[in-house]
């Protein structure tokens, strides 16, 4: 769905609240800022990753992103354990997230460790893209990119 | 908004409560704890450095200690900065539902109260978004955003002086050259309100009426309260973290280069090997265009004369390779220059990198 120029793919899982998105892959999941999320930051500055193996708790920052005018959290949906961060992507070039925020400025992968309990808030599908609508309005996003 | 608002007035606290303060605020905010704004001032002077940044890289740390300067990261971006009592930090702790969603309309309801108060004072301020505060084209104090916990934190002072010597003296610079550039582009673009007035306004006068301009614009009663045990508590913690070297020298990636002056105004340095010999470049950006240029190195440049009216003929030129190069050109054809092993290509080169660094593979 594209909506006010926000891209809200609908095969993706959502943690509105948080504007994360989330693609399941067996046990493990990667997760990312929305295109809502990555256009209210801004273009990022600079950005720096819990450590792999690390346990978060669900709402605790997995990385911490400084754009141009704010510094803030990018939270965990639930709690996890991080196997793998975007660092390398990132190093090359700070506004993958930007740019593509679903695809290769993806931010981290994480193992759920209490997935059962802690996805009664996650959507998908034209669920997620109805209540994404909704939010959009609210918040008066029209969505940017990034393109060099 | 017709929630009432918490003042903490602070002058006088020590340096690094007046940067833990209002992190604790943050961190202690409930649903219930009122939006919150702190007025501090620290009894010391410090240098203060952005969240991500590395400050063995970015702050001239053996100056810091020779003169007794404490230097703490914050938990908002941008760079490093030298603070005194010369500023009154202005910090707001709010719940994010009762800011603007976007940073633009944000960063527009917390400069204008500091706006409507250099202007009640006689001083001819005004918003230039984003989030900076000009007077005549000189900036006047910088702000910031964050998020702490549940609280989204705007900060930004009032600025009653700022030392801009010792500004220039705690940067970490490749050379005393790039240190005078600083200074010279703060003076040329940096201002207070003394120096607007003449004289530094009393400080009650300007704290009662930033709390006036703040009722106005927010529409909600502003009332000094005093801070809770829990936030204390939260507050010693986060001191403690301060202080701590694991979180003082913890690397950064920052990626934007250069010293930023104010949101237009950047210096930037660099150099490049030319077959001639290395050029260096210290270059003062504005809005995309060279405001100064200083060029020096070890190669050969003839007449001797040339290479200052070549800096002069770089003065406004919009920062692109082909603007650069066409530019230096027309130079070497006026002025007749010879430089063996070095090409206006390469000078052109030179101060791109200073523009836009390389990118590493």
């Amino acid at each position: 769905m594209i909506y006010y120029a926000c891209d809200i793919p609908e095969d993706l899982t959502y943690d509105i609240e948080r504007d994360v998105w989330i693609r399941f892959d067996g046990d493990f999941a990667t997760l990312g800022m929305t295109d809502v999320a990555q256009t209210r930051c801004g273009k990022f500055a600079a950005l720096s990753f819990r450590n792999v193996g690390k346990k978060v708790e669900q709402g605790k920052p997995l990385a911490t992103i400084e754009s141009a005018k704010w510094v803030g959290p990018f939270p965990a949906p639930f709690a996890c354990e991080i196997v793998e961060t975007n660092e390398a992507g990132f190093a090359k070039d700070i506004l993958l997230a930007n740019k593509d925020p679903y695809g290769i400025g993806w931010l981290v992968k994480v193992r759920p460790s209490n997935l059962e309990a802690e996805s009664s808030h996650l959507v998908t599908g034209e669920a997620a893209a109805e209540k994404y609508k909704e939010r959009i309005r609210e918040l008066k996003v029209n969505c940017l990119r990034c393109i060099d | 908004m017709s929630k009432k608002i918490r003042l903490l007035y602070m002058e006088g606290v020590s340096p690094l409560r007046s940067q833990t303060v209002y992190h604790a605020v943050g961190y202690a905010m409930k649903a219930d704890t009122p939006n919150t704004i702190i007025m501090v001032s620290p009894n010391g002077p410090y240098v203060s450095v952005g969240y991500h940044q590395d400050i063995q890289k970015e702050v001239d740390l053996e100056y810091c200690e020779k003169h007794n300067l404490p230097v703490y990261r914050r938990e908002v971006g941008g760079g490093a900065v030298f603070l005194d009592n010369g500023q009154l930090f202005t910090q707001w702790i709010f719940h994010k539902e009762d800011l603007p969603a976007t940073l633009e309309e944000r960063f527009k309801l917390y400069i204008d109260p500091l706006v409507a108060t250099y202007q009640e004072l006689g001083i001819p301020a005004n918003h230039r978004p984003i989030n900076d505060v000009h007077v005549n084209g000189k900036k006047i104090g910088g702000t910031g955003a964050a998020q702490m916990g549940i609280a989204e934190v705007l900060v930004g002072s009032l600025m009653y002086t700022f030392d801009k010597k010792t500004m220039s003296q705690v940067l970490k610079v490749p050379s005393e050259k790039m240190r005078d550039k600083i200074f010279e582009s703060l003076e040329a673009y940096m201002t207070t309100m003394t120096e607007q007035l003449g004289s530094t306004p009393d400080r009650t006068t300007v704290k009662d009426l930033y709390m006036k301009k703040v009722s106005e614009a927010l529409g909600a009663e502003v009332y000094e309260g005093e801070w809770t045990e829990e936030e204390e508590a939260m507050a010693q913690e986060i001191d403690a973290r301060f202080v701590s070297d694991e979180w003082l020298y913890q690397k950064g990636q920052l990626k934007q280069q250069g010293v930023k002056i104010h949101q237009d105004v950047h210096i930037v340095e660099a150099a490049f090997k030319s077959q001639g010999g290395l050029i260096r470049i210290i270059a003062r950006l504005r809005e995309g265009r060279i405001d100064d240029v200083a060029i020096s190195g070890d190669f050969t440049l003839l007449p001797v004369f040339a290479l200052g009216a070549l800096e002069q003929s770089l003065r406004g030129v919009a920062a692109t390779p082909e603007n650069l190069k066409s530019k230096i050109e027309e130079a070497y054809y006026r002025l007749n220059i010879q430089s063996p092993g070095v090409t206006p290509a390469d000078f052109a080169t030179a101060i791109m990198n200073a523009v836009t660094p390389p990118q590493p593979a």
